[in-house]
């Protein structure tokens, strides 16, 4: 016979987001007709504390065995509630999610039609529950040392925060110094500090910190293993391949300028006096403001925005251009007083701590700020004639004005965008990370996990992740690196217990699944002439479940009786439904 | 009552499932007629599943995965497409329509592609009308 199961299942509300389009009581009251549940409620919300202590309540007092909560996508809030059965003595696993809020409620606008899905995927939740198993937790030991991709000041940083700890650190770094971008920068915004007071005393610390291992001029091909035990081989500089072995991993691989020779409005690479503002920097870390013929610029042109906030180009904003083109007026300001310059935006984004500030102070340095229409109508630069007394003519129509536009100037400097690495792809293949549209990488949850990534043991930090400002590379790369210290000292890991198994009584030996399995994680015993998988290695995708012709192969958490079941409660209710 | 199609959609956890809760977080709007079932790797989606959405009286399935060189798991999207092709044929053996089953990549931050898709796929099926396996089964039975 088979054994009575005892489920319980809570209905969110999450205040009106989904009870506004779904209704949540009714779900409730169908749901609870259903075999094998025992109570089913609603509740305004699951996640809060009271709602925990409900389904910890309601698990001693009914004896519950399993749980099913319905209510936001169990990306957010799966570990949430595991915790809450843990804490009330079941196992972790007893636990299924229903989506009715990203997957129902967020994306209807028909009520009858959300309630209808709504019960259906809480009935396949409940259906799937019932196969349910306990698993228990596999704990690792972590490996101490971090493995750091980008010696960039994110990647310094971090380097600096976990060496100083006394833990070991492997810093790579593709080119053949330390400090990234901000090496070739003059002065920072909005504070004026100089670049180099910066970085410099930084840099030092870790080339004397013992903890701190550097390789220049090395690239990390693949990286293998799993949270706590990972391992690489480098080939630095030298040639010589050296092996290295992590518990974690900081991936502060940086971004690069967009190259606006794709723009033809702007003629770069055509005009020799239009150039990027990285180029620019340069000349004012010389201490030398001079256009290709050696002479001081009576005119000087800053344009913004170029490539960012554009569907043809980057559709996103770079974030720190409008700040750095204000910096640039203020160098240019003191160091050529009569200079005529010419701020040629879209918006002005100031954002952040002393930043709007700085944009007040900068218009009364008599700067001229011109508006152009960044979507539709880019400034298009042309050669002037000798009349002109200048050696480039900008036209556009002025936005406030409403005018069309000529601007004298001897040098254009363009505020190219930010862009992900050319080798981005690599990397994020390398670690195991995903990456978005534009190829900067996905953090694991934009708001509330903002640092680490899908791939347990692998952070994002700095420029890889989007374009920002120093500081907020610096907040991030700390952050990792906390998290990485507070793992550290706990000592040891929790890793993923949904892996496969084999069940020897039916494995034919056809081996199927060895050639399958992307991880090598499955052998062949010839003794016993059955598969074997390492569940170390393995991570869990069940390719070999669903290649296996005997059905052999298990893949736990998702078994075929689970997801079959949770097939077939998906459609009784929705057929049912239909008809009344 | 006009026919309102059901489609059982299967959506890997990292790309596809993180895109679908994407179209919700921005609140984007699409035909209710889809159902998702989250599996880790497309690569776990068994033919048996397929067919046995079929024969529970779903009229289309739709599969979503990591865009070729991007799945979590290396490859196991290209052993998704294979599947696929090879479950297409035997579609049409037994004489169900090809259109029935879709494949389509979804990346984590493709919502809009994912909406776009659940309603250009409703209309698919809705065009094709009722799949009439869950009823031969019964009566065979």
């Amino acid at each position: 016979m088979e054994e009575e199961k005892r489920i319980g299942v809570y209905v969110c509300w999450c205040g009106t987001n989904i009870a506004k389009m779904v209704d949540v009581v009714d779900v409730a009251k169908e749901i609870g007709k259903l075999p094998n549940v025992v109570i089913a409620k609603d509740y305004k919300y699951m996640c809060s504390d009271p709602g925990q202590e409900l389904i910890i309540k309601d698990i001693k007092e009914h004896n519950l065995d399993r749980v099913v909560v319905s209510a936001c996508s169990p990306r957010i809030h799966e570990l949430t509630f595991r915790k809450a059965l843990q804490n009330a003595g079941l196992n972790p696993y007893m636990f299924e999610m229903a989506n009715i809020r990203e997957q129902v409620s967020w994306v209807h606008t028909d009520r009858g039609e959300a309630t209808r899905k709504a019960k259906s995927l809480v009935a396949a939740a409940v259906n799937r529950i019932t196969w349910h198993e306990s698993l228990d937790k596999r704990t690792v030991d972590i490996n101490p040392a971090t493995m750091i991709i980008g010696g960039g000041i994110a990647g310094i940083s971090a380097a600096l925060e976990i060496g100083n700890s006394g833990r070991k650190i492997f810093l790579i770094e593709k080119e053949n110094k330390l400090g990234g971008h901000l090496a070739g920068v003059d002065l920072t915004f909005p504070y004026m500090y100089s670049a180099d007071q910066i970085l410099k005393p930084l840099i030092k610390q870790v080339t004397n910190n013992p903890n701190i291992e550097v390789f220049l001029n090395t690239q990390i091909d693949e990286v293998f293993g799993y949270v706590g035990n990972f391992e690489t081989k480098i080939t630095p500089g030298d040639g010589k391949e050296v092996e290295l072995k992590f518990g974690n991993v900081i991936v502060a691989s940086g971004l690069k300028p967009y190259d606006p020779g794709g723009i033809e409005n702007y003629g770069y690479g055509k005009l020799p006096n239009v150039i990027t503002s990285l180029e620019f920097e340069q000349m004012l870390k010389k201490g030398k403001i001079v256009t290709k013929e050696g002479a001081e610029p009576k005119n000087v042109a800053i344009i913004h925005c170029v490539g960012s906030r554009n569907k043809d180009y980057h559709e996103y904003c770079s974030r720190i251009c409008c700040m750095t083109a204000l910096k640039f007026s203020n160098q240019l300001r003191s160091a050529l007083p009569d200079t005529n310059i010419f701020e040629c935006y879209a918006d002005i984004r100031s954002f952040g701590k002393g930043c709007e500030e700085f944009y007040a102070q900068t218009s009364r340095k008599d700067i001229m700020f011109l508006m152009f229409d960044q979507k539709n109508d880019l400034p298009r630069i042309r050669k002037a004639e000798t009349m002109d007394e200048c050696d480039m003519l900008i036209e556009f129509n002025e936005l406030l004005s409403g005018e069309d536009i000529e601007v004298p100037a001897d040098m254009v400097v363009l505020m190219v965008a930010l862009e992900a690495q050319e080798n981005a792809r690599d990397i994020a293949h390398a670690v195991g990370v995903s990456m978005c549209g534009n190829e900067f990488y996905i953090e694991r949850h934009p708001k509330l996990d903002p640092v680490a990534t899908t791939t347990d043991g692998v952070y994002v930090v700095g420029g890889c992740q989007s374009p920002k400002d120093i500081p907020d590379s610096i907040s991030q790369a700390r952050a990792a690196a906390a998290r990485i210290l507070a793992t550290i000292n706990i000592g040891q890991v929790e890793v993923e217990v949904t892996t496969a198994v084999v069940n020897e009584d039916i494995c034919c030996g056809c081996q199927t699944c060895v050639n399958v399995c992307p991880y090598t994680a499955i052998s062949f015993d010839e003794e016993k002439g059955v598969s074997v998988v390492n569940e170390v290695l393995c991570k869990g995708c069940g390719t070999c479940g669903s290649t296996c012709p005997t059905g052999a192969i298990r893949s736990r958490h998702f078994t075929d009786k689970q997801i079959l079941s949770q097939i077939e409660g998906l459609m009784s209710t929705s057929i049912e439904l239909q008809e009344v | 009552m006009s026919y309102e199609p059901t489609i059982v959609a299967f959506l890997c956890n990292w790309c596809s499932y993180t895109g679908a809760d994407l179209a919700g977080t921005s609140r984007m709007k699409y035909a209710s007629n889809v159902r998702i079932i989250r599996v880790m790797c497309s690569g776990r989606v068994d033919p048996t599943f397929v067919l046995s959405a079929f024969k529970e009286g779903a009229d289309g399935v739709l599969i979503c995965g990591c865009h070729p060189g991007d799945c979590h798991y290396h490859e196991g999207n290209y052993k998704c497409l294979r599947r696929y092709h090879l479950l297409q044929k035997y579609f049409q053996q037994m004489g169900l329509d090809k259109d029935r089953l879709r494949l389509e990549w979804i990346s984590a931050s493709e919502g809009r592609q994912f909406a776009e898709l659940v309603d250009s796929y409703t209309e698919t099926v809705k065009n094709l009308g009722p799949c009439k396996m869950k009823q031969v089964i019964e009566t065979l039975t």
